[in-house]
């Protein structure tokens, strides 16, 4: 019970009351142990979580290969995929530089810088490194490593470096699943559209409008649209609503009439500027939405969750909050 | 006719899905094929950090902070791209950092994207420091002691033997700080724990995704002006002059936004007259 | 183009087109594609978490050169000096590894705990003072002062003052819930609602522009790859995927029948 429930407590309590009253307490110690060394430590576990993580992702795949449960071959795939990753990680350097070029094995590169030279003045030592002649390969290759003329990368730096394996991993085989299944929200975003937001109340038609204006005003296209136009189309939309209230066509039609009438006689008289009236120039109307009222709403949102986090932070410290425990 | 017309709506208002997919990719891939240029306009938030860059004195040391992935690498990668250049044309001293494992080779193929057109050189025009895990740990770490957090750089290379490193004791010594960000952690952490508790400038490029959320810290001066996802990226693009694979996106982002308003629109008529049809019968 | 480039395109085309197969259905190529994802993402972070925060930050403080457990024969130069403390973060690594296993299940809750603690620490102060003091300091402007126009769309004006500070107030009374949302109350909250669904709808629209601009990204590197330099890769391998599949749909229809 001490070990699996207060120690963890005491340890939430002790070290995020550090981590907060460093932020107002004026002591060296304090500061440097909390600004610098607790969130090094923070890093470091948070380092080992990830391994954690990857530990229980295979746990989890060999069982099910194991037990041959449903889609086994699939775990099976999963499970020689990381061995795949991890091996290039962990075991192979990935890149030797000669020069400016990147190989992935020391083979490769030595092979960059052996000439074999099959004249017939170099028939006795035909393979080349520079100026100098060797009869056979190994004694070559010795040379080319003794005088430095690769140069593997440091361990650590082969992860962060252009043109090594790993590089290659994350580019071509990392990169395309990750980008690729986030991509394909784009086709369900538009599936949803047409299949499930419906204005079926003021307030959702709020939202629907907010989001169309929105979405034709931040791109170029919505900068094509006259506001002329809108101004036909809210015309025509008000005329269908008055249609729908008095179910009369004589009115429709006179009021939609009317309507198109004043719209032209301004656009005559002004000379139809595609941006004028501002208010019904869509990329200047989204700018207006998303600067005043939108950023009115987000704002409110904002000050909710800030309140919110520092409430259950404050919770956690002491103690009145154990979900990290899974109670 | 107009019943005719009517049921016609409705059955189209029950396609299958896959013809919507099909849709939308043809909506996208045309105009990546057949490219069309349109007119960009700069939003305010763009045009306010343009010139909040422009402000920074000549030859002052700035960090970049590369926050994303390959997952959002269209949407934020254009716009770092773009940054880096309009910082090396101001003759400023770029520091890269990393939030997001990913962002390391983000940030080299975006040095490699403009390391001809500046004849660029690690340790003198810019110094590649390099992921670590942690989110806002490392950035309070940075805003206390750099040297804690990266003892080495991204090459290996120990941070007290490059020059550039020197008088560079933590987020203080910059004269403005840049997040391309793409989630957590990114921009609202750069803001808590990088800008407001230093003071120091700072602006973000995100994700179209994040960009309500972040609105507030624009709107209160936290953040100086903000790039807005692709469209704000290709923006950006433009008022620095450097045409890109933004702008070149323009289009196919236009028309698809067109059909999916169409599909909006024509789904939700689809809905009232499928709604007026069972009112009608269940009388 | 070397071979590696090469090879590389052609694993990328297939891997991109085998996720875009699930829009038609659930298929083995998706399948696969997700698993390989699944595994190689896994030991991706792994070894980038190791070699830039494990081994430069706790085994270079632990075992630098010279140090007192340099006799191990382990040593790692960083330029740090040896700093005693580090063993907590590696006790506590270690026992989160540990819990791997059923039975040392409990000793996660350690190294969790002082994410938690740090985490709650670090938020508390930064939420409070960027979200909330930052915000209202904001939000308290003067709404008609410095010659302001009384209405601009593009720019600063009184009535622009006037529907952030009325919005702002009325968003946050609405999530004020001890209160029943009823008389004067209920209709500052009814407006509250209308400028969070105006926030929402300006969400929606910004996430379906996220969503396309990734979509605008992945079919760019196809048409890329379509290329003769990469022997017309995406051509022939969405030929041989829409191929297999339409022989896999065949051959469920005539099972099911």
């Amino acid at each position: 019970m001490i070990l699996k429930r207060y120690i963890p407590i005491a340890i939430v309590a002790i070290f995020g009351s550090l981590t907060l009253s460093a932020w107002f307490i004026d002591n060296e110690t304090i500061e440097t142990f909390a600004n610098d060394d607790a969130t090094q430590f923070f890093d470091i576990i948070a380092a080992f979580a990830v391994f954690l993580g990857a530990l229980n992702l295979l746990k989890l795949q060999f069982i099910k290969f194991i037990k041959k449960q449903k889609g086994w071959q699939y775990s099976a795939i999963s499970i020689l995929s990381f061995f795949f990753a991890f091996i290039i990680g962990f075991f192979i350097r990935g890149a030797y530089f000669v020069d400016d070029k990147v190989f992935f094995t020391q083979e490769a590169a030595l092979e960059s810088i052996i000439i074999l030279d099959v004249s017939k003045e170099q028939q006795e030592e035909p393979y080349k490194v520079q100026e100098n002649s060797f009869k056979n390969l190994s004694d070559a290759k010795d040379f080319a490593i003794k005088q430095n003329l690769i140069t593997p990368v440091d361990w650590g730096a082969h992860v962060q470096k252009n043109g090594s394996l790993f590089q290659w991993m994350f580019k071509y085989i990392f990169s395309p699943l990750s980008a690729t299944m986030f991509a394909l929200l784009a086709f369900f975003v538009a599936s949803a559209s047409f299949r499930a937001f419906r204005a079926r109340n003021f307030e959702a038609s709020l939202l629907l409008l907010a989001g169309i204006i929105i979405m034709i005003g931040r791109v170029p296209a919505g900068g094509l649209i006259s506001s002329w136009m809108v101004m036909y189309l809210i015309v025509l939309v008000s005329g269908l609503y008055i249609h729908y209230l008095k179910k009369k066509n004589n009115v429709t039609i006179i009021f939609t009439l009317a309507g198109f009438i004043l719209v032209t006689i301004a656009g005559m008289i002004t000379g139809w500027p595609i941006d004028k009236p501002s208010i019904f120039y869509l990329p200047l109307l989204q700018e207006w939405i998303y600067l005043v009222p939108n950023a009115a709403g987000s704002t409110a949102i904002l000050m909710g969750i800030g309140l919110g986090i520092v409430v259950t932070s404050l919770r956690y410290i002491f103690g009145l909050e154990k979900s990290y425990l899974g109670e | 006719m107009i019943r005719n017309l009517e049921n016609l709506i409705i059955k189209i208002g029950d396609v299958d899905r896959r013809v919507i997919f099909v849709l939308i990719g043809l909506a996208v891939l045309i105009p990546l094929l057949t490219p069309v240029s349109l007119p960009i306009r700069e939003t305010p938030t763009t045009v306010k950090f343009y010139e909040g860059i422009e402000e920074i004195p000549k030859g002052s040391k700035v960090l970049v902070s590369f926050d994303y992935g390959p997952s959002t690498r269209p949407e934020i990668h254009p716009m770092n791209v773009a940054v880096l250049r309009h910082m090396l044309r101001n003759e400023h001293k770029v520091y890269i950092s990393c939030l997001w494992p990913d962002g390391i080779y983000m940030a080299l193929d975006a040095l490699e994207d403009i390391s001809d057109e500046f004849s660029l050189k690690e340790y003198e025009d810019y110094v590649l420091l390099g992921y670590r895990p942690g989110a806002e740990a490392v950035i309070k770490g940075l805003a206390s002691d750099l040297r804690k957090v990266y003892t080495v750089d991204a090459n290996g290379k120990f941070i007290d033997d490059i020059e550039m490193m020197n008088n560079v004791k933590n987020l203080n010594d910059f004269a403005y700080i840049y997040s391309g960000s793409a989630g957590y952690p990114g921009t609202f952490e750069w803001v808590k724990y990088g800008g407001d508790p230093t003071g120091v400038r700072m602006s973000s490029g995100t994700t179209s995704v994040q960009v309500n959320e972040v609105i507030p810290y624009v709107r209160s001066g936290q953040l100086i002006g903000l790039l807005a996802g692709m469209p704000g990226a290709a923006e950006y693009e433009k008022l620095v002059e450097s045409p890109g694979i933004a702008i070149k996106g323009m289009a196919a982002q236009s028309f698809a936004h067109i059909v999916i308003v169409v599909f909006i629109i024509f789904g939700n008529i689809a809905f009232f007259l499928k709604q007026k049809k069972e009112r009608k019968y269940s009388k | 183009m070397t071979l590696s480039a090469m090879i590389g395109a052609w694993i990328a085309v297939f891997l991109t087109l085998s996720i875009f197969s699930y829009l038609y259905k659930d298929n083995p190529f998706y399948k696969i594609a997700e698993h390989v994802f699944v595994g190689v993402s896994a030991a991706y972070v792994a070894a980038i978490s190791f070699w830039t925060q494990i081994y430069p930050n706790l085994l270079g403080r632990l075992f630098p050169k010279d140090g007192p457990l340099s006799f191990t024969g382990l040593e790692f130069d960083f330029n740090h000096s040896f700093n005693i403390l580090y063993v907590f973060p590696l006790l506590l690594g270690l026992m989160m590894i540990l819990s791997v296993f059923q039975k040392f299940n409990w000793m996660a809750r350690w190294g969790i705990a002082y994410t938690v603690a740090i985490a709650a620490g670090l938020k508390a102060f930064g939420y409070l003072n960027s979200n909330v003091l930052n915000q209202v300091s904001a939000s308290v402007v003067s709404l008609f002062g410095e010659n302001l126009p009384f209405f601009n769309i593009s720019g600063d004006s009184v009535f622009n003052n006037i529907v952030l500070l009325l919005g702002t107030i009325s968003s946050l009374m609405y999530f004020y819930f001890s209160k029943e949302q009823r008389g004067n109350f209920g209709k500052l909250t009814r407006v509250g609602i209308y400028f969070l669904m105006i926030s929402f709808g300006a969400s929606f629209g910004f996430a379906v522009m996220g969503r396309i601009s990734l979509l605008v990204g992945r079919f760019r590197e196809l048409i890329a790859y379509s290329e003769p330099s990469y022997n017309y890769s995406t051509i022939w391998l969405l030929f041989l995927i829409i191929a297999f599949l339409f022989y896999h749909s065949i051959r469920e229809k005539e099972s099911n029948t």
